[in-house]
């Protein structure tokens, strides 16, 4: 599907308005976004911002409280079964069936889809193939390593070949190389044509992964636009980041200063005022360029959010 | 499926297949060393038309398959448990009363038709109880499940089959060991593990319940111990409930598991009476009123 075609197909997601309360508390106030097809958006935002809410939303396995969504042009809920069989989910938590090995795992989901027999085999053993863990299809999930499990989760998630998957913070306490190899997994899905919805809080890898970001706070979608965009309308380029600095140095004009806890950034739309201040600093400071965790934490604050 | 649901099947299952053909484009290059294996394959007919047996039937093997990787640590106890109380009661107290008709059946005839029963109960109920809450608040089961097009009462459905399924093979077992104390069954008693079944599809329900209002593991000991282990005595396992006054029998009568029981004594007896099927009547009305409430409940609680 080229550009023109996507920009006219009907979008997969709507939201307008949608809210869910627990009690008096607003996981999701009131958001309103739409996804296109053949993006990656990403979720962006701290613990607690609503971000498993709403995808629990949009594969039905929550009420909304208010508001309106659609998913596929369908309404989540009345219309769980045609949705659910069109999009995976791969859940923040292990929920593999611990005492079963890799291969059941997968066929035992597989049925869950409404594969017959036959068929869920089949398709547990390419998947497995796909992530590298045929030989461990006769392991228990509970010898498996971080890595594998969260591999192998989403590798459940494809097996009725979905054309939407829902990734909730995919790589949360998984070292970097098994993150590269999501990574790797999911752009090569991407490539596919299959859409993605990703919450996380690792800005790295809703920069690297997507189109389209949607930076959430306390139930609200406070910004939403490409990585690359986002920083550009709200930040200078570069940033001068140093902890423990005693003694505040002489500041040219181009240069913003922010003071937070015990540390110090100095911001500037050009690399030379930084970099001469970099030379006067006594202590390890990092000059690096501004990402997408200074706009977040601009817009949120720096302090603890509970 | 209702008419409507039925239609947009029929409608989706159309713009699958043009979109299968459609999707015929080479894969992508290889990233992981192997190709990736193609997608927006499976949504074929088959899956949407015949979906509905193989979902539920995945919901009733993963059970299967989890129960019996430890077969010996979940089932040795729910099967020991009921032989002790045969053996101490029927085969101990009652060696003193060899003569003794209880509701026209030597003693140990009488206990074991009980028991039988009282079997399927038990299992049952710890699993719907224990099992499931351990399910859906701390391995997350039924999250995973839901993440499927899996329909909620398919989800519990299924479990109430697995639980039936356990009921008729624990009876069975009852059924075998009691005979081989020298119980003698009667030829009705190949009906034993249709009333055990019956049995625990009513109690898992009963369970579902109970768990759909929980809030803590702890408090499951409310239940077995103050309703479930007083309903194993006075529902008929070890003494006739029917005879001493008519408020008590009613009353006896009413106990959810007490028209079990005596549907599995009247196959010991072999002779069905009117009063037979008033228990009949009001078994069948439990299970429904249960399948209803349970599925409703746990959906309720599934999605809060």
């Amino acid at each position: 599907m080229n550009q023109d075609q996507a920009a006219c197909a009907p979008p997969v997601i709507v939201a307008r308005k949608l809210t869910r309360k627990f009690g008096n508390l607003e996981a999701v106030a009131g958001v309103d976004f739409q996804v296109q097809p053949n993006q990656c958006i990403g979720f962006l935002g701290p613990n607690g911002a609503g971000k498993t809410t709403l995808m629990r939303m949009i594969y039905s396995a929550i009420e909304k409280t208010s508001g309106e969504l659609t998913v596929f042009g369908l309404t989540p809920m009345v219309d769980r079964k045609l949705i659910n069989s069109r999009l995976g989910v791969v859940f923040q938590d292990n929920n593999l069936d611990e005492d079963l090995d890799a291969a059941e795992c997968l066929h035992v989901h597989a049925l869950y889809c409404g594969l017959d027999w036959p068929t869920a085999r089949r398709r547990t053993a390419e998947l497995l193939e796909w992530l590298s863990l045929a030989d461990k299809a006769r392991s228990r999930i509970r010898a498996l390593s971080g890595g594998m499990v969260r591999r192998l989760m989403v590798g459940r998630a494809l097996l009725n070949g979905p054309e939407l998957l829902i990734l909730d913070e995919p790589t949360t306490g998984l070292d970097p190389q098994v993150r590269h190899v999501i990574w790797a997994m999911l752009r090569e899905l991407r490539r596919q044509g299959i859409i993605i919805l990703l919450t996380t809080h690792y800005m790295d890898e809703a920069q690297q992964l997507s189109d389209s970001i949607m930076l959430m706070d306390r139930g609200r979608i406070i910004l939403s636009g490409r990585p690359q965009e986002l920083i550009e309308r709200h930040l200078e380029r570069y940033v001068l980041q140093v902890s423990g600095l005693e003694s505040r140095p002489a500041l040219s004009a181009d240069v913003r200063h922010e003071h937070v806890g015990d540390t110090d950034y100095f911001y500037s739309h050009t690399e030379p005022p930084l970099r001469a201040l970099y030379r006067q600093l006594p202590q390890n400071a990092l000059l690096r360029h501004a990402n997408l965790e200074d706009v977040f934490l601009k817009f949120t604050g720096r302090g603890l959010h509970e | 499926m209702t008419e409507r649901e039925r239609g947009r099947h029929e409608e989706l299952i159309e713009q699958e297949l043009a979109r299968a053909a459609q999707a015929a484009q080479p894969a992508a290059e290889p990233v992981l060393g192997v190709r990736p294996p193609q997608l927006g394959y499976f949504r074929t007919q088959t899956r949407l038309r015949t979906g509905w047996f193989w979902s539920l039937y995945g919901v009733w093997y993963r059970h299967v398959r989890v129960y019996t990787k430890t077969l010996l640590a979940n089932a040795a106890p729910p099967v020991f448990e009921p032989l002790f109380f045969f053996a101490a009661i029927a085969l101990g107290l009652g060696s003193y009363m060899p003569n003794a008709s209880f509701d026209g059946l030597p003693y140990a005839t009488f206990v074991a038709s009980g028991l039988v029963v009282a079997s399927a109960m038990f299992t049952s109920v710890f699993e719907t109880t224990f099992g499931t809450f351990v399910r859906l608040v701390y391995q997350k089961t039924y999250d995973a499940m839901l993440g499927t097009h899996l329909a909620l009462n398919q989800i519990f459905i299924g479990e109430l089959l697995f639980t039936a399924t356990k009921g008729a093979v624990f009876s069975s077992i009852v059924l075998g060991v009691t005979a081989a104390f020298g119980v003698r069954p009667t030829a009705w008693c190949v009906l034993v593990p249709v009333v055990g079944a019956a049995t625990a599809y009513l109690f898992g329900a009963i369970g579902l319940i109970v768990t759909s209002y929980v809030r803590m593991i702890n408090n499951f000991s409310f239940f077995t111990s103050g309703i479930i282990t007083p309903l194993f005595f006075f529902s008929g396992t070890f003494f006739p409930v029917r005879g001493h006054n008519t408020v008590l029998t009613v009353f006896a009568g009413l106990l959810p598991l007490t028209p079990a029981i005596e549907l599995s004594r009247a196959l010991y007896k072999g002779e069905f009476t009117r009063v037979t099927l008033a228990y009949l009547a009001i078994f069948c009305i439990y299970i429904v009123i249960c399948h209803v409430v349970s599925l409703r409940r746990m959906r309720k609680r599934l999605l809060s």
